[in-house]
């Protein structure tokens, strides 16, 4: 094989023994040449000696070590995802059931209170609009275990309500703003008197709303 | 697989041939040791590959620490892939693009973490190895010179010409073809010629 000047770069782009053994002997008449592969081949002798070698005694119990815990991570995650999951699930959901039973409670003493009076303090044509004093304390008892309950939930969902993310927050936004209006309004009624049944079943299911609401709010992934 | 500088130590092709299959054999062994989670299997892996993994994470990283760091977390990516290594290439081969990859997400989170922009990948600006026996002045300012190229003409200059990896190998490390890491292997040989020239100009024209 005859190798020329012009061959240079190519030989040692290709790198193709038989071709760098022509130019070998090509720069044993051409001092350029020669020169210039000197050079090539210094490189390469140098960095032969980049190569670093160090004792690091302490690396492979590290190692060990690493690839031990990943074992043990790796074997314990199925059982910890499942109880994970079971006890995020728990804990996302047991403040909601826990207003959903109270709500329960609530509704079904306050229907109970109303529909079953048991001693109507007025004529039977106003009983159905009036409540008795008894009957008052225990709705008003009834009133304010929702109320707790509503607070709960309010700061479960305080974050989401107060700076909305979603559109559809957006509107249980507005939709809490009416019914807090309603509460309000409907309570200042209220205060006016105290005894109307009709009232205080509409302040309750405006409460059973907001309570909805906020457990879609929270329930709202 | 270190190609030998010494024609004693040359071997001939059909002798080179037979100790390759020896070797893709050994690889596939202990591949498959390292698929049923043999700690010892690991072990032997860092024993044949440790040191030569550690060269490579240094000259990529510039310290030790990081480099101790990269190798330890190839070996937990390799722990947690080893199942989906079907033998595609070496198993030594895909070790090592691991530790490449390895290198560079290290180097990248280091980055993050100082705020600084993310160029080109380059090495950290200290170079805090290991003294070698002989500190030979060429070989340090070369060192500096690498630490200048590019990251693939660096990548493929550290793995065949300091690391001895053979193109093909350097090509399935990297996910290229073998004429394409004879050709970066080339353009970074012109590039270190030129930078050194210009640093030994520089030092010769300081005022001694």
């Amino acid at each position: 094989m005859k190798i020329e000047c012009k061959d240079l770069e190519r030989v040692l782009r290709e790198q193709e023994p038989p071709s760098l053994e022509a130019l070998a002997r090509h720069a044993e008449s051409c001092a350029g040449c020669a020169r210039e592969l000197r050079l090539w081949n210094e490189i390469s002798a140098v960095a032969g000696h980049m190569r670093k070698s160090w004792d690091s005694p302490g690396l492979w119990p590290r190692i060990q070590q690493a690839l031990v815990a990943q074992s043990q991570d790796a074997a314990r995650a199925p059982r910890i995802w499942s109880l994970g999951w079971l006890w995020g699930g728990f804990a996302r959901n047991w403040q909601v059931a826990a207003a959903a039973l109270a709500l329960l409670v609530i509704t079904a003493s306050g229907a109970w209170m109303l529909l079953h009076n048991p001693e109507p303090a007025v004529e039977p044509d106003t009983a159905k609009r009036l409540l008795n004093k008894q009957a008052v304390r225990e709705v008003e008892a009834a009133e304010a275990a929702y109320i707790k309950s509503i607070e709960k939930l309010s700061a479960l969902a305080g974050p989401r309500i107060e700076h909305p993310a979603t559109p559809l927050m957006v509107s249980y936004r507005e939709k809490l703003l009416l019914l807090d209006a309603a509460i309000a309004e409907c309570r200042a009624n209220i205060e006016q008197n105290r005894w109307n049944a009709h009232l205080r079943q509409e302040l309750l299911e405006i409460y059973q709303q907001k309570q909805r609401t906020l457990q879609d709010v929270v329930g709202e992934e | 697989m270190r190609r030998s500088d010494d024609p004693a130590k040359q071997v001939t092709p059909s002798a080179a041939n037979a100790r390759t299959a020896v070797g893709l054999e050994e690889d596939s062994a202990l591949a498959e040791a390292c698929r049923t989670g043999s700690l010892s299997a690991y072990e032997q892996l860092y024993q044949k590959h440790g040191a030569r993994l550690k060269s490579i994470a240094l000259n990529l990283l510039g310290n030790v620490h990081d480099a101790e760091d990269a190798v330890q977390e190839a070996f937990l990516k390799v722990h947690r892939g080893i199942r989906s290594f079907k033998g595609q290439s070496a198993f030594s081969t895909w070790i090592y693009r691991i530790l490449l990859n390895s290198c560079y997400d290290l180097r990248r989170k280091k980055q993050r973490r100082q705020e600084t922009p993310e160029q080109d990948l380059e090495p950290q600006g200290t170079f805090e190895a290991p003294a070698a026996a002989t500190d030979h002045p060429l070989r340090l300012a070369l060192e500096a010179c690498v630490a200048r190229l590019s990251p693939h003409y660096r990548n493929v200059f550290l793995l065949f010409e300091v690391e001895g990896f053979s193109h093909s190998e350097i090509a399935a490390m990297l996910g290229i073809s073998e004429a394409s890491s004879k050709n970066m292997l080339y353009q970074a040989k012109r590039k270190l010629r030129r930078l050194l020239s210009e640093s030994e100009k520089s030092v010769k024209s300081e005022p001694s």
